[in-house]
């Protein structure tokens, strides 16, 4: 199909199209991304052989400074007078060395790194009455993690004690002078600002991040649950059985109570999210008409419910709708009802009810979104599609709605995100409540991924499960944003609007 | 220069020397009791250090932690947690398989052995092993009601017919795995769980895949389906209440509700049968220390917070029933209407030992499914199978 072609056809039949090129192309995408892997592991390899080859020439040809630094990092740069850097590289050499091999054995990176393919084997004693723990698999999983990160730093560092002293023999048989620490300390707070500014946000990022990440993803193939709890009791690796567990469809394991949470995961984020998108717009669109009176009070009224804490408003409106609550004891005393409605205790009832409840707390935000946006849309827009004789829905569609959907297209999409993650309302309203015979591993018909995993590491301290979760939450939530990113009007005609 | 230096080496060792004469460092003492406790707690323990001069240097320092968080908490980090901890009796074998519990010193076991009721020492021991000390033995429910709109508590369908007639709610909390036991061991069912001495669950006792079963699902079911009937076992969460099944921890909150009309008795019959349920028991634990002094000074505080004269000196402070028999017998304790009408009910009720974690939400889910009506027009067919499946996902618990 031509551009041209595609140009003509209607706005469904374009979106229909895209879908289609999306699963057409997918074959091809997936071979390119192999590729790609590919050729990054082709590039890393001949990376490190040139490195490798690098680190041996710079041997033979230094002289016995750059052959000492070798062994004692940062000695080159001392005898060459950069004493700053020297004494930044001796020291991270010692700090490591100390941390590797402690006298102390354990507590030393070695005893950990050794003891990461089993997590410990030492079990807790009983002495008489005085308890004597052994190893704990938690410290042992998470410092070994550390120690690993920290050898690669120490790798790195290595390698770049290696190329200063190359430099700096460089530097000098051309006959110019060296950096001295004076000149480094300048240049970090000029020409290598960013480095400054830099260094302590990574740090961060690696060790509050990174590493909880890695541990949680490696917890996934453990055992960690109540039965194998530190610092009383080891545990050790599994393998792929967890995931197993969480996703084979046999009685024992929980697949068809997971594919009955996912499904209704992303049938809550579909109408949250876009049910109070577009009643959101519906009431900022009815509140901007002309005409209206008392726009603020309107507006206000509407914004009270963000004032409120939502603990307080959703604990209150789920009592409300208890079958005790005021709304069923309003109704049956009006005569209208003769047994309360089961808002709560039945399965599909309690769904839509906590989908409504939460277009009365969604909409407010939408209003205010909108009300920015549609003051921004051009008047002139609008009176030129009049003068052509359009209705209100024809304006609508051509104008309002394009015009939203491209300004707010990234918004849906992290929208659609954060109520796939959505732990307040649920937790709050239903608490994954009702549950039934039917599910298993304690779920319920309203909770979502990520209430069950908080059930399962809160309730049930099955860790090993709720890190798979975790995963699998990720998962979804990745593969439906790089779908739905390369589709929204923002990204693909970023023209359009400009 | 020198001068100063040597002033701060000098300082340095004055101090240093002052630590080493202080070497004997006090033993610290970390306590989680529910929060109604805490200031009694604190009492107990300064009459403690009082009548025991060997541990006046002991400092005690007592969180409010409630019964249900304190095993949650010490079980997610058991190094942070409390040295000595309340809890109730459900989350022992968890606690043990946790490592959280230390064993009670055997000394002190002989002792509360011969001192408490048999329920509550039964509530306490693992396999042969005594891990806690019991402190309370008021943990069961009974009946209260406003006797102004329930005349005749004996049946539990007159109960929902005079609410009904008065336009009043009755309350039960059929989707409990707690209150359920009232119709399932009320019927004559059992459903017991053997462990072993490190807290895992090895055996199941259970018969309620049977006709027994069957009758007590139906009761719930028929008792669900009442226009009265309303899911719940909190007065101070109830509304336009005319009885409520609720343990002695509600007495004062029923009291203003009912005002004149309080009244409190053993549970009624249903379909012919009486109802049952636990008998339960809060506890105190203490946890595996690492020094032994520390470990002696433990067990010599929880055995003096239960004892008989703390136990009734609970009693007046904040109405806990106490499990010592000596304390049981005293006259304040005796008097009071919620306990007697707990000791009566008792006398129906199985000491609850015991269960999986995953039963109290398998035994929530079963009671959904009933409030929900998904068994409203089941035949007995349809129930037997739903009580196999519960009996079976239960055997399914079983450490294996």
């Amino acid at each position: 199909m031509t551009d041209l072609d595609f140009l003509k056809l209607s706005k469904p039949a374009k979106i229909m199209y895209r879908c289609r090129q999306f699963f057409v192309n997918l074959p091809k995408n997936f071979v390119g991304w192999l590729k790609g892997i590919g050729q990054f592991f082709v590039r890393l390899f001949t990376g490190i052989g040139a490195n490798l080859k690098d680190i041996v020439t710079t041997f033979r040809e230094g002289d016995w400074k750059t052959r000492l630094s070798y062994l004692v990092m940062g000695f080159g740069s001392f005898a060459r007078g950069q004493w700053g850097r020297g004494l930044l590289f001796f020291l991270f050499q010692t700090v490591f060395n100390v941390y590797m091999f402690m006298p102390n054995a354990e507590y030393s990176g070695c005893f950990y790194l050794g003891k990461l393919s089993t997590l410990g084997t030492v079990p807790t004693q009983k002495i008489k009455r005085v308890t004597v723990y052994g190893d704990n698999s938690f410290f042992i999983l998470l410092y070994g993690i550390l120690t690993i990160f920290f050898i690669i730093a120490f790798l790195y560092t290595w390698r770049l004690n290696v190329k200063q002293n190359k430099l700096a023999e460089q530097v000098l048989k051309a006959g110019k002078p060296l950096k001295r620490t004076k000149d480094d300390l300048r240049s970090l707070a000029d020409e290598q600002f960013h480095k400054t500014l830099l260094a302590l946000p990574t740090l961060g990022v690696a060790v509050f991040t990174i590493l909880p990440i890695l541990f949680m993803i490696l917890v996934a193939f453990t055992n960690f649950d109540r039965e194998h709890q530190p610092p009383s009791n080891l545990f050790t690796w599994v393998g792929w059985s967890n995931f197993n567990q969480l996703l084979s469809t046999d009685t024992a394991s929980y697949g068809n109570t997971f594919r009955q949470v996912l499904f209704w995961t992303l049938v809550w984020a579909f109408f949250a999210t876009f049910l109070n998108y577009f009643l959101g717009m519906l009431v900022a669109i009815m509140i901007n008409k002309k005409g209206i009176k008392l726009k603020k009070v309107w507006r206000t009224i509407l914004v009270m419910t963000i004032a409120i804490p939502q603990f307080v408003s959703l604990l209150y409106v789920s009592k409300m709708f208890a079958a005790d609550g005021l709304i069923n004891g309003t109704l049956m005393r009006w005569g209208w009802i003769k047994e309360p409605l089961p808002f709560w205790t039945n399965a599909t009832w309690a769904r839509v009810t906590i989908i409504c409840i939460n277009v009365w707390i969604g909409i407010p935000y939408l209003m205010l979104i909108a009300t920015g946006i549609l003051m921004n849309i051009p008047a002139d827009l609008y009176e030129s599609a009049r003068i052509d004789g359009a209705n209100a829905f024809q304006m609508y569609q051509k104008i309002t709605l394009p015009y939203m959907l491209f300004v707010t297209g990234p918004y849906l999409l992290t929208s659609f995100t954060g109520n796939i993650n959505n732990f307040n309302v649920i937790f709050l309203l239903s608490g994954g409540k009702p549950l039934s015979m039917e599910l298993s591993g304690n779920a319920g018909y309203t909770d979502l991924l990520i209430t069950w995993l908080y059930k399962m590491t809160v309730n049930d301290t099955n860790y090993k499960l709720a890190a798979v979760m975790g995963i699998l939450v990720f998962v979804v939530t990745a593969v439906i944003n790089l779908v739905v990113y390369n589709m929204i009007p923002s990204v693909k005609n970023e023209e359009d609007f400009q | 220069m020198k001068k100063l230096l040597s002033l701060v080496l000098a300082v340095a060792m004055l101090l240093s020397m002052t630590a080493f004469a202080g070497a004997e460092e006090p033993i610290q003492i970390k306590i989680w009791v529910a929060e109604a406790t805490v200031d009694f707690t604190a009492q107990q323990v300064e009459a403690f250090k009082a009548a025991n001069p060997d541990y006046a240097n002991i400092e005690v320092k007592i969180e409010p932690v409630g019964e249900g968080d304190a095993a949650g908490n010490m079980i997610t980090d058991v190094e942070a947690g409390a040295d000595i901890f309340g809890f109730a009796q459900d989350q022992l074998a968890r606690l043990v398989a946790a490592g959280a519990l230390e064993e009670v010193e055997p000394g002190n076991a002989e002792k509360v052995k011969a001192e408490n009721d048999a329920g509550s020492v039964a509530a306490v021991t693992l396999g042969e092993t005594m891990y806690a000390y019991p402190m309370t033995s008021d943990n069961g429910y009974f009946l209260y009601y406003d006797k102004s709109v329930v005349t005749d508590p004996s049946t539990l369908e007159g109960i929902l017919d005079q609410c009904r007639a008065a336009g009043k709610n009755f309350y039960m909390e059929i989707n409990s795995g707690w209150y359920q036991t009232a119709f399932f061991f009320g019927a004559g069912c059992t459903l017991t769980f053997d462990s072993n001495d490190a807290g895992d669950l090895i055996a199941m006792h259970a018969d309620y895949a049977s006709d027994k079963g069957v009758t007590a699902l139906k009761a719930m079911i028929a008792t669900a389906a009442h226009p009265a009937f309303q899911n719940g076992s909190s007065v101070s969460n109830a509304t336009n209440i005319g009885a409520i099944v609720d343990g002695t921890w509600d007495a004062a909150a029923a009291k203003e509700v009912f005002g004149e009309n309080y009244a409190a008795t053993k549970l009624p019959t249903v379909a012919g049968f009486q109802l049952g349920g636990f008998g339960g028991f809060k506890m105190l634990g203490v946890k595996p220390q690492i020094d032994e002094a520390k470990l002696a000074a433990c067990d010599a505080l929880a055995a003096w917070l239960t004892s008989e004269e703390v136990q009734i000196a609970r009693y007046n402070a904040v109405g806990w029933g106490p499990s010592n028999l000596v304390a049981q017998q005293n006259e304040a304790v005796q008097a009071d209407v919620a306990l007697s009408a707990l000791a009566s009910q008792l006398a129906f009720c199985q000491p609850q030992g015991q269960y999986p974690g995953d039963y109290w939400s398998l035994a929530t889910a079963l009671g959904d499914d009933i409030i929900a009506d998904k068994l409203d027009n089941a035949d007995d067919a349809k129930l037997l199978e739903t009580l196999q499946k519960f009996q079976d996902t239960c055997e399914g618990y079983l450490s294996k």
